[in-house]
């Protein structure tokens, strides 16, 4: 499966997933943290252990980096 | 997938406790556990009254931990007459981001009809982030310098203001933080500083020794938003669509901190509950380390500072000394 993943404020990217794949696989993807991030679907935020539907999500970086 | 508590769309999962919330839900959780913590801290002391109120000033910086604690604390205690709240603002003089978050805190306190004083670096100390951040004379990080300045106008002004407490927005990861680096650092002292300065319970006056003194010297300082995880608070203000501040400060620069940080959510992610576990332990080890370190209660170790009369235990505070260098 292909997401579209838009991280708000940087960039988009193309993610292939496993059709099992859950939210907090995707962000492993794109190396963050189910913990600093939320996911957005359709503008509503969604649980990280959700499976993943639809071909677009929106990332939304919600702490202050540390040191990475 | 659906909420715990309904049948609604849940849009968070917390893995340490295993609960799906919808946002409705979510939100009241976050609200529980900062009420719970103002409670079990026992901030509202029993003889408080609608003729001997209390004066909290909250340290409002326009980003989104501030700006829940004051929300949630103007919810909680807006029309209580027991409690008069004063926001604070401090502007340390850094271009754009600190104007920028001003703008939020301005919105939220007009909002909410709260009164809110702004204090500034340039008109107290004749300094501004900016320029300290060039000439360094110290050879220090940005937030050495700006942590000590901070910390002198939030006492000072808290005291004009006449407060019985000044509430900050740290939260859990802050908190599991700073207690993970005082325990690497081997520091059981700064532990005790810690827990009577800010995080000990106020005397609920059934004598148990897991309280702190009261202090002559310092308004105490109380953080209620120290249960709810960073990200908690930021979804909490994003689902509430309260005016924050998001961007990071230019001159952040606490390499330490920044490693602990990646440690604690590495850590949080293969073992759910881990922040929540170190600030259960290091509560009861700070208290500890609070009855063996602590002094005689009566401060003889501190004095006034020869320049600004602020309580220091040298002769000159380490505020005027940085003011001296610059």
């Amino acid at each position: 499966m292909q997401v579209t993943t838009e991280v708000v404020g940087d960039a988009v990217h193309e993610v292939s997933l496993r059709d099992d794949a859950t939210y907090a696989d995707l962000l492993a993807e794109l190396g963050y943290s189910p913990h600093e991030v939320a996911v957005l679907v359709d503008g509503s935020p969604v649980p990280e252990d959700g499976t993943v539907t639809g071909d677009r999500v929106r990332v939304l970086r919600l702490i202050k980096g540390g040191g990475a | 997938m659906d909420c715990d508590k309904c049948d609604r769309e849940a849009v968070m999962h917390a893995a340490y406790s295993g609960a799906h919330l919808c946002d409705a839900h979510f939100c009241t959780s976050v609200e529980k556990r900062v009420r719970r913590r103002i409670r079990s801290d026992a901030l509202v002391p029993s003889d408080a009254s609608p003729e001997n109120p209390q004066t909290w000033v909250v340290g409002l910086s326009g980003g989104k931990d501030s700006v829940v604690l004051t929300h949630i604390l103007d919810e909680t205690f807006g029309r209580d007459p027991r409690i008069d709240l004063v926001a604070l603002t401090i502007h340390e003089g850094i271009e754009g981001y600190r104007d920028e978050s001003l703008d939020a805190c301005l919105e939220l306190s007009e909002a909410l009809e709260m009164r809110h004083e702004v204090v500034a670096y340039d008109d107290e100390f004749g300094v501004r982030m900016d320029d300290v951040v060039e000439s360094d004379p110290m050879d220090m990080a940005a937030c050495a310098y700006c942590g000590v300045f901070r910390r002198d106008l939030l006492e000072r002004y808290a005291d004009e203001f006449g407060a019985d407490k000044l509430l900050t927005g740290h939260n859990l990861d802050d908190e599991a933080q700073t207690a993970l680096m005082n325990f690497l650092e081997g520091d059981l002292e700064q532990m005790a500083k810690h827990f009577d300065a800010s995080i000990g319970p106020f005397a609920a006056g059934d004598d148990d020794l897991r309280e702190r003194p009261a202090s002559d010297r310092f308004v105490p300082r109380a953080k209620p938003l120290r249960d709810v995880p960073e990200k908690e608070i930021a979804l909490y203000a994003h689902l509430m669509d309260l005016p924050t501040h998001m961007a990071e400060c230019p001159h952040a620069s606490e390499a330490y901190r920044g490693e602990i940080q990646e440690l604690l959510l590495e850590l949080e992610e293969n073992h759910p509950g881990t922040r929540h576990s170190i600030m259960a332990g290091y509560e009861e080890l700070a208290a500890l380390a609070a009855q063996r370190y602590r002094d005689d209660g009566t401060g003889a170790d501190l004095t006034d500072c020869e320049r600004c009369g602020s309580t220091t235990s040298g002769d000159v505070c380490r505020k005027c000394r940085l003011l001296e260098a610059l």
